[in-house]
C-alpha cells in the first residue's frame, strides 16, 4: 500500500514539474486588451496573470452539498474596452454532457455584484436589495452549439421509439401543425423555458437576489465557449464590463463549478467566496 | 422546519413550510380489489400527457404488481430500508417522518434513482408471493398472493416534492390543492424527483425540466374527472375533494369511504406526506403486507369492506364507482337507488343497487331459432 502512495506522489510530481510555472495572483487580474478572447486556446490568454481560487462546498443553505469535489479553479481575466472575458479551468476526469434522468452536466458560473459597493452582496446569490449577475456555462449546452443532434437518441443511443402523435402521416413533415402538436408535450418550451434541446448558446444571463430566486436576466449580453482539455475543461465566457470595473477601480468576483459525476446541479455545487476583480493595463 | 398537524399520523409534525391548508383539496379513492393491471388507466394518461419527446419512459399513472413490481424500481423498499420500521401506537405513528429524518445537508429523507430503474417498467413482476400448493387460496387471507396497485401523484398535503425544489418551483394550488411543477421556472436540478417518496416526479432529458401528474386540472376545473378514473376498465377509480377529519361530511363520497367509514387509507402514511390518494386494501394479502403499506387501519377497512353486501350505504357507493365522467361532490342514496350529485344539486348519475336480470327464453320466436350463449 505505502509504495503505491509513493510512487502516485512521484508520479504527480514529474506532472507538475512539466507545467509551465503559472504566475498567480491573490486578485482576478483583468488585463487590457483592444479585444477580448473568445476561444479557450487563443494565445491571448497567456498575456493574463492566473488566479488559482480554492472552491468550498455549497454548505450554507439546504439541499448542500456534502462531499467536496471541484478543489479549485484556474481564473485568467481579460478586459476590453465594454466587455470582459474569463477563462475558467479545472480540472475534471469525465466529460458529463449528457442530461437526463439522474444524469447530471458538468457547468460553471461567474458571479459579479450588481453594482459595485465596498460592502459586498452575500456572496452566495446575493441578497434582497442587493443583487448580483450570473454568467452560466453548461456542457451540454455547448455539445449541442458544437453540432449534437436533439433527438431522444442523442442522448440515450439505443433508446427506440415506436411513434410520437405529433410524426402521424397525417401532419405534414415541419409544418406549423405538426410543431404546434409537438409543443403540447413539451411544457417547458411552450413556457418559454428552454433549458434542453436546440440552442445557440452555451450559457445564459441570469439575476439573483438571494438562493432560490434565480432568474432569466432578460436578454442575453453574454457569450461563451467551453472545450475539452487534457485534464478538465477551459472555458471562456464574454460578459459586459460589470459596475466599477475600470483602471484602478475594484469590485468582486465569484466562481461556481458543478461536477456532473458528482450529480451536482443547483444548490448542490462547489463555489467560492467574493474575490477582488482588479483591471491593469498590462500583465 | 414548521410545526404542522397530519391527521392521518395522529400527530404534529416537522414540514419546511407552515401549515396553509387550501380551500379544497383533490382527493381519490381507488378500490384496488377490483383492478385488473389493464393498463388502460397508464395508455389513458400516455396520450393525453406523455406522448412527446422526453417523456419515453414517463408514467405519470402506472400499475404495479405487488408484491414483486415497482416502478421506478424498488421505490417504495428502499425508503423503507432508509426509514427503519417506525412505529404505530395505536392511530399515532411514534416513529420519525422522511422530514423528520432528512440527513444533514438535506431537506428530506430520500434516495435518487438511475436511470436504469425507470427502464424496465411491469418486466417480470407478475409473480405469486410464493408457490400455490392445493387448496392454499380457498381461505382468507392467501399464502400466496399478489395484487395490482394503481399510482398515480398522490397530490400531498405536505408534498416532498414541493419542500425539495430549492427555487420554489413547485406549487400547491390553494384553490384545489393541485400540487404542480412551474414549467417556467423549473431549472431541472431534480431535487423533486430525488425527494418524492412515490417518485412520482419525472425528468425530462429533452425539455430538460420535471414533470409530474397534473391530475387533468383542465377537466377538474369544470367539473370533470381525470382520465386515468374515467377510462378505467374496472371501475376502481372515484376522484373528488376530501375535508380535515374535524369537517368530514357524510354525503362527500371521499369523506364517507375515508372519514366516516374508514375502508380507504392513505398510502405510505408513515412518510408523513398526508397523501390524498387513499386506497381499499386488497382483501386477500396478508395483513402484515398491508399494515406497512396502510397503516394500522388495515383490519378494520377489510372487514368493512368484507361485510358491504350487507350495508347498503357502502354497497351503494361503491356501486358510484365509473359511473360517471363527472366529479361527484355529494351522494345520496333513496331505497334501492344510489345517485352521484354536484355542487348545486344537480343529480349527475343514478344507479340501481341491483342490476335488473333479464332471462331470455331459450327459442327465439321471432328468428325462429335455438338461441345458445356464448362462454
Ligand atoms: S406524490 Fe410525490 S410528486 Fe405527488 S405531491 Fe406527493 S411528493 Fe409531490
Ligand atoms: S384502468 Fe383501472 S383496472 Fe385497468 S389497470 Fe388502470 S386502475 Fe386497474
Amino acid at each position: 500500500m505505502r509504495r503505491h502512495i509513493v510512487v502516485l506522489v512521484a508520479v504527480a510530481s514529474v506532472a507538475a514539474a512539466c507545467r509551465p510555472a503559472a504566475v498567480t495572483t491573490p486578485d482576478v487580474v483583468a488585463v487590457m486588451a483592444p479585444a477580448v478572447p473568445e476561444s479557450p486556446d487563443d494565445p491571448a490568454w497567456a498575456n493574463a496573470p492566473e488566479h488559482v481560487e480554492k472552491l468550498l462546498l455549497q454548505d450554507l443553505v439546504e439541499p448542500r452539498l456534502m462531499t467536496a469535489s471541484t478543489p479549485d479553479v484556474r481564473v485568467r481575466a481579460i478586459a476590453g474596452p465594454t466587455e470582459v472575458a474569463f477563462r475558467l479551468e479545472w480540472n475534471d476526469a469525465s466529460k458529463d454532457d449528457l442530461p437526463g434522468n439522474g444524469r447530471f452536466v458538468d457547468a460553471c458560473a461567474v458571479q459579479v455584484p450588481q453594482r459595485a459597493d465596498p460592502n459586498a452582496p452575500d456572496p452566495q446569490m446575493g441578497q434582497a436589495g442587493k443583487g448580483v449577475q450570473i454568467a452560466y456555462w453548461r456542457a451540454d449546452w455547448q455539445a449541442t452549439v458544437d453540432g449534437r443532434g436533439t433527438t431522444i437518441q442523442d442522448l440515450y443511443p439505443n433508446a427506440t421509439v415506436d411513434h410520437y402523435p405529433f410524426e402521424a402521416p397525417t401532419l405534414e413533415k415541419g409544418s406549423a401543425a405538426q410543431s404546434e402538436m409537438a409543443r403540447r408535450y413539451a411544457p417547458a418550451d411552450a413556457a418559454g423555458n428552454l433549458r434542453g434541446g436546440a440552442r445557440t448558446s452555451p450559457v445564459e444571463d441570469l439575476t439573483a437576489e438571494g438562493p432560490g430566486s434565480l432568474s432569466p436576466a432578460g436578454g442575453s449580453k453574454t457569450r461563451g465557449r467551453g472545450v475539452r482539455t487534457a485534464t478538465g475543461w477551459s472555458v471562456v465566457i464574454v460578459r459586459p464590463l460589470p459596475d466599477g470595473l475600470a483602471p484602478n477601480a475594484r469590485t468582486q468576483v465569484a466562481l461556481a463549478v458543478w461536477e456532473g459525476a458528482g450529480k451536482e446541479a443547483g444548490a448542490r455545487k462547489m463555489r467560492s467566496g467574493w474575490v477582488a476583480l482588479a483591471m491593469r493595463r498590462t500583465s | 422546519m414548521a410545526r404542522v398537524h397530519n391527521w392521518q399520523i395522529g400527530r404534529e409534525m416537522s414540514y419546511w413550510y407552515p401549515e396553509s391548508r387550501p380551500k379544497k383539496q383533490f382527493a381519490a379513492v381507488f378500490d384496488t380489489n377490483k383492478c385488473i393491471a389493464c393498463q388502460t388507466c397508464t395508455l389513458a394518461c400516455k396520450t393525453t400527457w406523455t406522448s412527446g419527446k422526453g417523456q419515453e419512459y414517463m408514467l405519470w399513472n402506472n400499475v404495479e404488481t405487488k408484491p414483486y413490481g415497482s416502478y421506478p424500481l424498488a421505490w417504495d423498499l428502499k425508503l423503507l430500508e432508509m426509514l427503519d420500521g417506525g412505529q404505530w401506537s395505536g392511530g399515532t405513528y411514534t416513529g420519525q417522518t422522511i422530514f423528520e429524518s432528512a440527513r444533514a445537508g438535506e431537506r428530506v429523507l430520500s434516495w435518487r434513482p438511475e436511470g436504469d430503474d425507470y427502464a424496465y417498467p411491469n418486466v417480470g413482476e407478475d409473480d405469486c408471493a410464493g408457490t400455490v400448493d392445493g387448496g392454499m387460496s380457498l381461505s382468507m387471507p392467501h399464502m400466496a398472493w399478489f395484487y395490482y396497485l394503481a399510482r398515480i401523484c398522490n397530490h400531498c398535503t405536505y408534498p416532498a416534492c414541493l419542500a425539495s425544489c430549492p427555487r420554489g418551483s413547485i406549487y400547491k394550488r390553494p384553490e384545489d390543492g393541485i400540487v404542480l411543477v412551474d414549467q417556467g421556472r423549473c431549472r431541472g436540478y431534480q431535487e423533486c424527483v430525488k425527494g418524492c417518496p412515490y417518485k412520482k416526479v419525472y425528468f425530462n432529458p429533452m425539455t430538460g425540466t420535471s414533470e409530474k401528474c397534473i391530475a387533468c386540472y383542465p377537466k377538474m376545473e369544470v367539473g370533470l374527472q381525470p382520465q386515468c378514473f374515467v377510462n378505467c376498465i374496472g371501475k376502481i377509480r372515484m376522484a373528488g375533494y376530501i375535508s380535515t377529519p374535524e369537517n368530514a361530511r357524510p354525503d362527500n363520497p371521499i369523506d364517507y369511504l375515508v372519514h366516516v367509514r374508514k375502508i380507504a387509507l392513505p398510502m405510505y402514511p408513515q412518510y408523513g406526506l398526508e397523501p390524498n390518494v387513499y386506497y381499499i386494501p386488497p382483501i386477500h394479502v396478508p395483513p402484515a403486507f398491508l399494515r406497512q403499506m396502510f397503516g394500522p387501519g388495515v383490519d378494520a377497512a377489510i372487514a368493512a369492506y368484507r361485510n358491504a353486501a350487507n350495508d347498503p350505504d357502502l354497497a351503494g357507493l361503491l356501486s358510484l364507482f365509473g359511473a360517471t365522467e363527472s366529479v361527484m361532490t355529494r351522494w345520496v342514496r333513496k331505497g334501492e337507488e344510489v345517485a352521484g350529485v354536484d355542487d348545486r344539486g344537480t343529480t349527475l348519475v343514478r344507479v340501481p343497487m341491483t342490476e335488473p336480470v333479464h332471462v331470455r327464453a331459450g327459442f327465439d320466436k321471432i328468428y325462429q331459432v335455438m338461441r345458445s350463449n356464448c362462454p
